[in-house]
């Protein structure tokens, strides 16, 4: 089998497990449900429309719901000892690490459609380009889980872990959130050229991550 | 066994000479930085805190790209004085970061009006400072040596990307900080020949600094090493 069907299949594997205890996935989106209720009482509706204040208040809680689902999804995994399995199996690190991206970024994008809609509606925005906007968010969804899988992994099993993945994980991500969050205020605002140069900067860190995660995460795998 | 040698034979022996030609240079630098230097045109003397901010800043950037390839060192040979050099430059490079931060606010309140403003710069050193912060935060929670040098070394690699970031802020973004002075894309260095000078010995001192910093601390970082093995 190949290294991209391998990671294929942890995907579906991932995927699997999410559908049949869906407690990861139902964490996020009531996560980020929650923050965009409380996002209007607590800056005022006014303000919470603005077409800056919006997206950036959307990706940080975007970010801490992949930090939840990127947990959840190991957590599973160590309480059915499965993590030892997939490791023993020849390019099993490798496969760990992609597949883990790819579920996360399919549970993000759920998390995402769910927020973006409620942001969408309960806030009123004005959106001005939607195709644009679906753009950034695909690939902001993609640009966020290689570096939370990545710190999830080195915190693997060690006390303090729910509060030392958010520390090592947010410095890493702020390129990934402004980029986000300046896209998506592009698109909502009408700036169809500052949309796509976000959205390449953000395909940029994914890929970057990307290789860095396949390239070096399999080593901190032990 | 070569770095063995080396880190606890030729080293200390090595060290109270480092030692002493770091503080001689540092006292010179200081000399010139407030003596010697011309007061600037526009700032006065309040700009004389240059002298300690570039060379400091300049000199975390180093520590942490030393981190990043004492990490590759340790991921690609698993020799424990990749480790002792990555935590010792972390260290120091977590020290300089906060100085450097500390000497721009300093500078910033004449200058800018304020201690602290939200502009690139500013902020992603502080995210670059946090960054190393949960660096040593890693290494602290893992008691297992391999399996915590491996799980910094990993870290350490991907944190570095920071680094050019911060540098590049402040040209990527409309920023209040000014923009290089001496590393300039376009051009010699936008700075007096004797203001260039005092900063180039500045920057010699600090980088003396930071060497005996390090011989001190991986020395340390090695027997603390040779003392987690006995234990084993």
């Amino acid at each position: 089998m190949t290294g991209l069907g391998r990671i294929g299949l942890v995907a579906v594997r991932e995927l699997r497990a999410e559908r049949r205890e869906p407690d990861g996935i139902v964490a996020a989106v009531t996560f980020i449900a929650v923050l965009v209720l409380l996002e209007s009482l607590v800056v005022g509706p006014v303000v919470a429309r603005d077409a800056d204040i919006a997206p950036a208040l959307f990706w940080i809680a975007l970010a801490f719901a992949t930090i939840l689902a990127t947990m959840r999804s190991f957590d599973r995994e160590l309480e059915d000892d499965a993590l030892e399995g997939l490791v023993a199996l020849p390019g099993g690190r490798d496969a760990l690490f992609g597949g883990k991206v790819v579920a996360i970024a399919v549970v993000l994008a759920i998390v995402a459609l769910v927020g973006g809609l409620l942001s969408l509606v309960l806030l009123d925005l004005p959106l001005a380009l939607p195709l644009h906007l679906v753009v950034v968010v695909v690939l902001g969804v993609v640009a966020l889980p290689p570096v939370v899988v990545v710190d999830v992994v080195l915190a693997l099993r060690l006390r303090a872990r729910a509060a030392l993945v958010p520390i090592l994980a947010l410095p890493v991500l702020v390129p990934q959130l402004v980029a986000a969050s300046r896209g998506a205020s592009a698109a909502i605002a009408g700036d169809a050229v500052g949309a796509l140069s976000w959205a390449g900067l953000l395909f940029a860190f994914a890929v970057v991550y990307g290789v860095i995660g396949l390239t070096i995460v399999p080593a901190a795998i032990e | 066994m070569i770095e063995t040698t080396f880190w606890r034979g030729s080293v200390p022996r090595v060290r109270p000479l480092l030692g002493t030609v770091a503080a001689a240079s540092f006292v010179v630098a200081s000399y010139m930085a407030l003596v010697w230097a011309p007061t600037d045109a526009v700032q006065g003397d309040v700009y004389r805190i240059l002298y300690v901010h570039v060379p400091l800043a300049w000199l975390a950037y180093l520590a942490f790209v030393i981190v990043f390839l004492a990490s590759i060192g340790w991921l690609w040979t698993k020799r424990p004085v990749f480790d002792a050099i990555a935590v010792a430059s972390a260290e120091i490079g977590v020290l300089f970061t906060g100085l450097f931060l500390v000497a721009g606010s300093i500078w910033a309140k004449p200058t800018w009006g304020v201690w602290w403003t939200w502009e690139p710069r500013l902020v992603t050193t502080a995210i670059m400072f946090v960054m190393y912060v949960g660096y040593l935060l890693l290494r602290g929670l893992s008691t297992d040596f391999s399996r915590r040098a491996t799980r910094a070394a990993v870290f350490g690699i991907v944190a570095v990307i920071d680094v050019p970031i911060v540098h590049l802020s402040v040209l990527w973004a409309n920023s209040l900080h000014q923009l290089p002075t001496v590393l300039r894309v376009a051009g010699s260095p936008a700075l007096d020949t004797p203001m260039l000078v005092t900063l180039m010995v500045s920057l010699g001192a600090y980088t003396l600094i930071y060497a005996y910093f390090m011989s001190a601390r991986v020395s340390l970082e090695l027997a603390r090493q040779g003392r987690l093995w006995t234990r084993t």
